[in-house]
């Protein structure tokens, strides 16, 4: 009887836990909402954000993209040769590179570098009374610190998936020529013929999701921290295994949605 | 400019009880000082005032007008005219010093950028740290830190300011110029000053008058001499910093 009661506290606990985060969520998205009309963004933390969320990721993408392309051909590399069918080779690397990997692999980036990050910078603030601080200056933290880092973020991750994109197709190319022989100019040809553009918005169109997941994802974990240190760094796990699940969640039902 | 009242004030956090029916009035142009042990709930009180915690119970009136529980963005034409220096400096990291104390001037003020910065500069000289003005918070320590956020509360001109412990980590001479710029403030400019403190030479320096809250109750209220010559045991072992006594930490 007690090991029945303690199982159900268990799991009353977790359901109100987690019921409290989502209604955070869900309040925060319509304080997001509330600012966006008339738009209320401070230029200087907007410029900031955009350049420390869009630039400072580059090298990280790039790097994770073309990659990723290169795995991608390697993957198909071996059916490609049993078969010959070395004008597919660009089809089926662009085809998951631009639907699926591309997107999934720079979004977990994304958030791993630029999600905790957010959280951490808003969580220290807020525990170190900063939030305060602005509320006490008459300057409202959601236009102030939320609203500029959804938008660096949303913005900034549609480019680095763009960008991403392009990157992951060069590895490819490249790694086909170098590994398996097949000319880069029957590898662009393949991508040309064979990917439609929608597959290519496709990718796009999850990119835009996963950057306001990320992003109010992370500024809510940031702006409810509490505990000193120790509380910052829960935050930020939270947020990063929250962004995680968010990504492929949102990816199953865009996927299924377009399917 | 008027008077802030404290009305029967109750808070708890949980289970525990900060304030238990405060009763305090501060006039127009003081220099009013309230003291009282680390979680005797001070800042907790003066929070209140500019919104950023709702009392359980009671009311507060600013210029007659009541305060108590307005919305957030009612509370903003209220946190123009009345600043707050927080315990921690709060600068943001982010920004340089000049550019912490610009923002207010950025956000609330009609001005171009050479006027923004100009009139930023002017209040880093009134504390003393005009030549600092493009370096980062995170490069000084938390007494040049907190002068910085007492130019930054000024930046509005406000008719009331709330300084919380703004002498503490501060060295002797900082804190002198402190005292004697919140002093300037009520002299010259009328400025109401509620400042929270355990510093006794500021205390019985510069204040006009000086509330004592202990367990969450405002035990008295009065002058530098009323406190001076009183015979509570637990105010005498406070102001005299003596480790026995009736007081219980």
């Amino acid at each position: 009887m007690k090991l029945i009661s303690a199982i159900l506290s268990l799991v009353g606990t977790k359901f109100l836990s987690w019921s409290n985060e989502v209604g955070g969520m869900i309040l925060l998205s319509w304080d997001i909402l509330r600012n966006c009309v008339p738009p209320k963004l401070d230029g200087p933390e907007t410029w900031r954000n955009l350049y420390r969320v869009g630039v400072k990721s580059f090298p990280i993408v790039v790097v994770t993209a073309m990659l990723t392309g290169a795995i991608m051909v390697i993957q198909s590399g071996m059916y490609i040769k049993e078969y010959g069918a070395y004008g597919l080779l660009g089809w089926g690397a662009g085809y998951s590179v631009l639907r699926e990997v591309g997107p999934i692999m720079i979004g977990l980036m994304f958030s791993g570098r630029v999600g905790a990050n957010n959280t951490a910078e808003l969580g220290t603030m807020r525990v170190t009374d900063q939030v305060d601080a602005l509320r006490a200056l008459a300057i409202d933290p959601i236009a102030y610190l939320v609203m500029p880092r959804v938008l660096a973020m949303v913005v900034m991750l549609f480019l680095l998936v763009v960008i991403g994109d392009l990157t992951a197709l060069i590895g490819g190319a490249y790694t086909g020529q170098v590994l398996l022989g097949v000319d880069a100019k029957l590898f662009a040809w393949s991508i040309v013929n064979y990917i439609l553009l929608e597959d290519f918005t496709h990718g796009l169109i999850k990119a835009v999701a996963f950057g306001f997941a990320i992003a109010l994802i992370s500024c809510h974990f940031g702006m409810r921290t509490t505990g000193g240190a120790v509380g910052v760094g829960r935050a930020v796990n939270a947020s990063v295994v929250a962004s995680a699940i968010a990504i492929f969640v949102l990816d199953y039902f865009i996927t299924y949605m377009d399917a | 400019m008027g008077r802030i009242v404290f009305k029967n004030i109750h808070k708890a956090f949980g289970s525990k009880v900060v304030l238990r029916g405060v009763d305090l009035t501060v006039e127009p142009g003081a220099v009013f000082f309230v003291i009282g042990q680390s979680g005797a709930g001070k800042s907790v009180l003066v929070k209140h005032l500019i919104g950023l915690i709702e009392p359980d119970e009671g009311q507060i009136f600013l210029d007659d007008v009541e305060v108590t529980n307005l919305h957030e963005k009612d509370f903003y034409p209220i946190r123009k005219r009345c600043a707050m220096v927080f315990q921690n400096s709060t600068l943001f990291d982010s920004m340089t010093l000049l550019e912490n104390v610009m923002l207010p001037i950025r956000k609330h003020l009609k001005l171009n950028k050479e006027e923004i910065r100009a009139l930023a500069i002017e209040k880093l000289t009134l504390v003393g740290m005009e030549q600092f003005g493009d370096r980062y918070a995170a490069d000084f320590g938390d007494g040049m830190r907190k002068k910085v956020a007492i130019a930054r509360a000024l930046t509005l001109n406000p008719e009331y300011v709330i300084f919380d412990e703004p002498t503490t980590g501060i060295d002797p001479i900082s804190a002198a110029m402190v005292d004697k710029l919140i002093r300037h403030l009520a002299d010259h400019h009328d400025v109401t000053s509620i400042v929270i403190s355990h510093d006794l030479r500021s205390i019985f320096g510069i204040a006009d008058r000086i509330a004592m809250l202990y367990k969450g109750k405002l035990i008295m209220d009065g002058t530098q001499d009323d406190f001076r010559n009183t015979d509570n045991p637990i105010i005498q072992q406070f102001i005299n910093g003596r480790p026995e006594g009736p007081m219980e930490i």
